[in-house]
């Protein structure tokens, strides 16, 4: 936005970083979120296949039971090699849901604990910028690739975690009324 | 009587203040201990030279006396013990300030991803706290505010001026962020068993990290003066939980 004009220094030091930062890492969020979509079915679809082709190797030829040992590693192994992708991004929605009833003492299990990671760009005690920066990743995020692009999720469960409700309503009213004071 | 009673018979809390407390509370983070082993270390070796100074007083009032020694010493130089006495005293806050700095630099440092931010907001005069890593908009989250429990209120066996209708509850052995700011004025987030005191700035977000070694309450208090009821500000004491983050936070932030 504010790219060909000389920006200032604040505007330095909050944009260029992370827009050329946003757009290394994005692709390899894409694939993710690709691989994801993909997983469960594919995930499924050898589970259907292995029960009929286990009845098969049992009832029948021995012929069908290699081919069976033939098919199902295979399947397997597209289904592990899809699966972790897939588990990353959407074991916290389904853990959290899984959660509610845990009665179990151990807390490892029943939810992710994960919040903003610790930023080399902000290292010291002082973290509103931090949590200011995050905000308007997630808004330049959003502007550049559209409301509810799922890469954007994750800048905004870093600025949800770091910046005060407080805060965040006023930017939001801010932003709303036009005098949001970042750059966005 | 009464002073063997405060001495001997207090039932300590062990994590909260108790009469007449001349150490530290028991450290539950590796922080608190660093900083009682520290205060140990630097008090051995001002105890060996409390001993040392006072022996020379002492020696020399006792000395100097009209009938013992009618005529005193006229000496007013000696090279030596200047050089001496100059260059050691010297040496010795620079080998205090080693461990110290040490310490003091290793509680800024971030070293590791912290698995759970919690937002500690000063009010006057209570504290909100902020859960709000499973957020899925801006508007849920788990908020709630802690206030002191008042006198009157107080229940046989709570602490006066600790006590919260609201604690916040963190998982034990876990990396903890927690981002102190202030609404209003400055005030100060402090666990003194955490090994903790964190300016709460309004406008600015100050972030400490703590690892908390075993389960318990932990109680703190305001250590910024703001205001009338400065005094009994907050309390914020913590409880380690097994399960018990997955039973509150996430229900609460469903509905939320
Ligand atoms: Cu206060």
């Amino acid at each position: 936005m504010a790219t060909d004009t000389a920006p200032s220094l604040s505007e330095q030091y909050l944009l260029d970083k992370d827009g050329k930062s946003d757009v290394g890492s994005k692709p390899v969020d894409l694939s993710k979120e690709e691989s994801a979509e993909e997983a469960p079915t594919a995930a499924i679809e050898v589970k259907t296949e292995e029960p009929a082709a286990a009845q098969e190797s049992t009832g029948t030829t021995p012929a069908a039971a290699e081919e069976s040992i033939e098919t199902t590693p295979a399947a397997s192994s597209e289904s592990t090699e899809a699966a972790p992708a897939s588990s990353e991004e959407n074991n916290e929605t389904a853990e959290e849901e899984k959660s509610g009833e845990g009665e179990t003492s151990e807390e490892k299990p029943e939810i992710k604990l994960e919040t903003a990671p610790a930023d080399f760009r902000f290292p010291t005690t002082n973290q509103t910028r931090h949590c200011f920066t995050r905000y308007i990743e997630y808004h330049r995020c959003v502007a550049a690739k559209g409301e509810g692009a799922p890469e954007c999720d994750k800048f905004a469960k870093y600025y949800r975690a770091l910046c005060p409700g407080e805060w965040v309503e006023r930017w939001n009213e801010q932003r709303e009324n036009g005098t949001f004071p970042g750059p966005l | 009587m009464k002073f063997l009673e405060w001495l001997f018979l207090t039932i300590s809390p062990c994590d909260a203040a108790e009469p007449w407390q001349l150490g530290s509370q028991d450290g539950a983070t590796p922080m608190m201990q660093g900083i009682i082993d520290l205060h140990h270390d630097i008090f051995f070796f001002l105890i060996l030279i409390l001993v040392f100074v006072l022996r020379i007083l002492v020696r020399a009032l006792w000395h100097f006396h009209y009938q013992k020694n009618p005529i005193p010493q006229r000496i007013v130089h000696g090279t030596t013990i200047e050089i001496l006495r100059t260059i050691f005293p010297s040496l010795i806050p620079m080998f205090i300030a080693i461990p110290s700095f040490a310490l003091l630099y290793s509680m800024d440092e971030v070293v590791v991803d912290p698995a759970i931010t919690i937002k500690a907001i000063g009010h006057q005069w209570y504290r909100t706290y902020e859960y709000s890593d499973y957020n899925s908009s801006d508007e849920q989250s788990l908020t709630f505010d802690s206030y002191m429990i008042p006198e009157d209120d107080l229940e046989l066996g709570q602490s006066r001026l600790l006590e919260v209708d609201n604690r916040v509850i963190v998982p034990a052995k876990t990396h903890l962020r927690i981002i102190v700011t202030s609404a209003d004025v400055l005030h100060s987030w402090a666990v003194p068993s955490l090994g903790v005191k964190c300016d709460a700035v309004p406008g600015r977000l100050n972030q400490i990290s703590i690892w908390v070694q075993r389960e318990g309450v932990f109680y703190g208090q305001c250590s910024e003066i703001c205001g009338t009821n400065h005094a009994f500000t907050q309390a914020v004491s913590r409880k380690d939980y097994g399960s018990r983050v997955s039973n509150q936070l996430i229900p609460q932030t469903e509905e939320a």
